[in-house]
């Protein structure tokens, strides 16, 4: 009789951890099956083969193979090919939640609440469940400080308006060609209304492509002051020793994500759930807090010289919203700008 | 001169017609394929316009006003920039080829460097030197007049300054197609109008100009569409200049968040007008005139003597040199010394640092590896087709020839950014799909560099005179046979300026390639874009030098293997 109720035992406790893991293992299963997660990303190529070499060094049985271009060209890379019928990418993530918004629109996002995604600060993650903000980073103002006295720099986003930084002494990107700068402005009418934006357009700022060509321009003092860049890029400009420093003005600065999400139509969807949660991870959001992005994991160290987000006034601009303003934004800097 | 056309004999037939047919099939297919994938883009509308097809795209981009300055600005700065490059090329190409003006090898240098640089990084480098604020020849400026911070004396960013930069790397054009041409001038005729008394202005004037023509026009049409465009110059200058461009309003258009490729197929309208208006003037200014030159009595080429006055013409030719190489590359290699972009030219910021860095980078070797494949392939492939071609339709053996004439022009006429659309929709089809191999890039070069090729071509055959060819087949040869042992040899300098003309280019293509590449396919351009985006200066600075310095290897490889022939094209 004991030798039964034993082996029984030690049978149903077989099967119990037969079936447990197996349930968890049945994704990384599948992912192993498939072999390999196709990433489209519009994070700087360094970071982008660091995390993927770092994904394929924990030999998992998946190839993680990257695709690295601008948010926008990944964007239309996507489209076209789906357009010819082809599905090559498994995840996207770019720094513009308009496509995001307008993917899920189109059914062409996969629901997925990462594993780690109670860690996760609720900000981060989509309400819906179809993308999670692995990054982001903020719409801030930087000067040139061999060129601007300290005493000098605007304090609110309405010093800006003063006569003195007229007639190209300040640099703005144009919302056209950078998802990132139309949502920063839009926060910025939001806030202030469209009497900024005309009274900015007055003071004829030096107009530029992108966020990118902004921090170039103050770098160089080819501008004094940017009216809103990249906050990661002006990081990293000032990590290696460029002349440069943030302004926080006192209403706040745009706070900008950069969602992933998996394709709906994903040719390897198990292995980017996989390499999702990877994403999340502690190590990986590290990472990204190390180029002086902002990221939801609450373990993260940030790099010194970052301003720790809790300690920075936000403006937020929920994605809907950013959305519908992108037309107005883009209309009426044309018309105001005149470009 | 009597109209030259040689007799199509109703009674024989020609068993290398076939060649004749495959290539113009082959050349339809090659262009017409994704102009018909544009073409059907354009009249597919978006969403906010309920789908389906129409007028939609043509309608918004010709009624809405803020699309119109777009096309008012480049039809000034094409014809600006257009006539310029004729002025500067063709004199340039004169000096070189038809005169005692010393060091032509020198400025024969020059200009394939000028060409072979990537126009968006010439734009960027002369932001470098002449930004208001502080480019470097404004600094130099304020130090000798002791001027404020707030005064300049260039300003890049205005429209001057796009046409300025343009011309600065569209002049090459003109220049190896007029020289091309002025080489097949012989200088019997000139030594004829000298012994019968005329000057040198005036046997210029008179007897070399009009000989010319074809090639003045080929270049002209080249340097107009070239400029027409272009979209790196105009992004990086006209912007600041708070003015779009036709290019620049088309790239917004497909930034935007609907990808309105249909809307940017459809604004591309005007430019393939401005072609065949342009392939139309031409057509009625040479009109029905021979310009064939080298005929079967033998000719010769001896340099016009000009004194002292070489002197001054030697001085007028580095002026552009000067702006389009010296000073850009000085820019460059400054800035790919620099540690810091904000300190500027000190001993503490300096460092071979980035040099090391781009050296063992991981996607800079394949990628230039993958450029000169390229670009060999689709010279190679390119040269012997345009010279096909030119030869089909100058010599009208297959019927229809002549608008073989527009559609080997056509893909000039089309911004690169919407032909990779077409190029994408085109040889993306199932079973064969090419997207992600080199071929859809050497498909794309080739569409792209054709018609520069076919233009060359056509204007050096326009100077060899049909009899050559007419005596040999009198003799029994067959099309083929003349064609390999009369019409090549002759041609030799053509077909060399042919290869060139796509080579050098391929190397700096961008504006195709950034919609196709894909991670093992990248081509250097693609990587110097790439480090721009992320706002690294520097490794562009270094990875424009290295690109020269290859180039220039290449070109003085070639000049070993083909041998004179090689620089004198």
């Amino acid at each position: 009789m004991k030798k039964l109720v034993s082996v029984s035992l030690y049978a149903a406790l077989l099967a119990i951890s037969a079936w447990a893991p197996a349930a968890a293992q049945s994704t990384l299963d599948l992912a192993k099956k498939e072999g390999k997660v196709v990433w489209y990303s519009s994070i700087s190529l360094r970071v982008a083969q660091n995390i993927c070499n770092l994904f394929n060094s924990k030999k998992l049985g998946v190839e993680c193979v990257l695709h690295r271009d601008g948010s926008d060209k990944l964007f239309s890379r996507w489209r076209q090919e789906a357009k010819a019928g082809l599905h090559i990418a498994d995840i996207i993530h770019t720094s513009e939640i308009g496509h995001f918004v307008n993917l899920q629109k189109e059914e062409a996002l996969l629901k997925y609440r990462p594993s780690e995604a109670d860690k996760i600060d609720p900000n981060f993650m989509d309400k819906g469940g179809f993308w999670a903000v692995v990054r982001a980073s903020v719409y801030v103002p930087i000067y040139n400080t061999m060129r601007v006295k300290e005493n000098e720099v605007p304090q609110s986003w309405v010093d800006f308006l003063d006569p003195k930084w007229k007639d190209g002494k300040l640099v703005h990107a144009h919302p056209a060609y950078s998802g990132f700068v139309s949502i920063g402005l839009a926060a910025l009418v939001k806030q202030f209304g469209w009497e900024f934006f005309d009274k900015l357009a007055a003071q004829k700022p030096r107009i530029v492509q992108s966020a990118i060509d902004t921090t170039n321009f103050v770098v160089r003092g080819e501008a004094l002051m940017s009216v809103g860049g990249t906050g990661y890029e002006s990081f990293g400009a000032i990590k290696k020793g460029e002349p440069v420093k943030f302004i926080y003005p006192k209403e706040g600065i745009p706070f900008i994500s950069s969602p992933q999400a998996i394709l709906a139509k994903a040719p390897h969807p198990n292995a980017a759930k996989v390499f999702t949660d990877f994403t999340l991870t502690k190590e990986v959001q590290q990472i990204f807090a190390n180029e002086g992005l902002y990221v939801g994991h609450p373990e993260v160290s940030y790099p010194k010289g970052l301003t720790p987000l809790k300690d920075l006034k936000l403006m937020v601009v929920p994605a809907e919203e950013a959305v519908k303003m992108n037309k107005p934004v883009e209309d009426n800097f044309r018309r105001k700008f005149g470009v | 001169m009597a109209r030259i056309q040689p007799q199509r004999s109703a009674w024989h037939f020609d068993p290398t017609t076939p060649v004749w047919i495959a290539s113009a099939a082959l050349l339809l297919v090659l262009i017409l394929g994704p102009m018909y994938f544009l073409f059907q883009e354009s009249f597919l509308l978006p969403k906010e316009q309920g789908g389906g097809w129409g007028l939609g795209n043509y309608i918004e981009a010709f009624t809405d006003p803020l699309y119109r300055a777009p096309i008012v600005w480049t039809l000034i700065i094409s014809v600006s920039t257009s006539a310029l490059s004729l002025v500067i090329g063709s004199i340039m190409a004169w000096a070189v080829a038809r005169t005692d003006a010393p060091f032509p090898g020198l400025i024969r240098i020059g200009v394939l460097a000028s060409f072979v640089t990537p126009p968006f990084l010439g734009a960027t480098a002369w932001v470098f030197l002449a930004g208001p604020r502080q480019g470097w020849l404004n600094l130099l400026y304020r130090l000798i007049t002791g001027a404020g911070e707030d005064s300049y004396l260039f300003n890049i960013f205005s429209m001057t300054g796009v046409v300025f930069a343009m011309v600065l790397y569209i002049y090459p054009l003109v220049f190896i197609v007029v020289n091309a041409g002025l080489n097949n001038i012989s200088s019997e005729i000139e030594d004829a109008a000298n012994i019968a008394g005329a000057g040198t202005l005036r046997t210029m004037a008179t007897i070399t100009l009009p000989l010319v023509m074809p090639a003045l026009f080929a270049g002209l049409i080249l340097a107009f569409l070239e400029a027409m465009i272009l979209f790196g110059t105009p992004a990086f200058l006209a912007i600041p200049a708070r003015q779009h461009v036709m290019t620049t309003q088309i790239r917004a258009f497909m930034q935007s968040q609907e990808y309105l490729v249909g809307l940017a197929a459809a604004y591309s309208l005007p430019m393939l007008l401005a072609a065949v208006w342009l392939l139309w003037v031409r057509r009625k200014a040479l009109g029905r005139r021979g310009y064939a030159t080298i005929g079967g009595k033998g000719g010769q080429r001896r340099p016009q003597r000009l004194g002292l006055y070489r002197w001054v013409l030697f001085g007028f030719c580095l002026v552009p040199l000067t702006c389009s190489i010296v000073l850009p590359y000085f820019a460059l290699i400054a800035a790919s010394l620099m540690k810091t972009q904000g300190y500027g030219l000190v001993r503490s910021n300096l460092t071979l640092e980035n040099y090391r860095f781009v050296l063992q980078n991981d996607a800079v070797w394949p990628a230039i590896w993958n450029t000169l494949i390229l670009a060999t392939t689709t010279a190679t492939a390119g040269a012997l087709i345009a010279s096909l071609i030119a030869y089909i339709s100058q010599r009208r053996l297959v019927r229809g020839s002549q608008y073989l004439n527009f559609l080997a022009t056509v893909p000039l006429a089309i911004p690169g950014i919407v032909l990779a659309v077409g190029l994408f929709a085109a040889y993306t089809h199932k079973p064969v799909i090419l997207y992600g191999t080199l071929w859809i890039m050497l498909l794309a070069y080739l569409t792209k560099y054709l018609p520069v090729a076919y233009q060359t071509s056509n204007a050096a055959l326009m100077s060899i005179h049909p009899e050559l060819e007419e005596s040999s087949r009198i003799l029994g040869a067959n099309r083929l046979t003349v064609f390999k042992d009369i019409t090549i040899p002759l041609f030799k300098a053509a077909l060399v300026a042919s290869w060139i003309l796509i080579f050098l280019p391929s190397l700096r293509e961008l504006s195709s390639s950034v919609l196709l590449w894909t991670s093992d396919t990248k081509v250097i351009t693609v990587v110097i874009l790439h480090f721009y985006e992320e706002g690294r200066l520097e490794y562009v600075s270094v990875l424009g030098v290295l690109l020269m310095v290859l180039t220039m290897v290449i070109v003085a490889l070639s000049y070993r293997i083909v041998g004179r022939d090689f620089m004198k094209a």
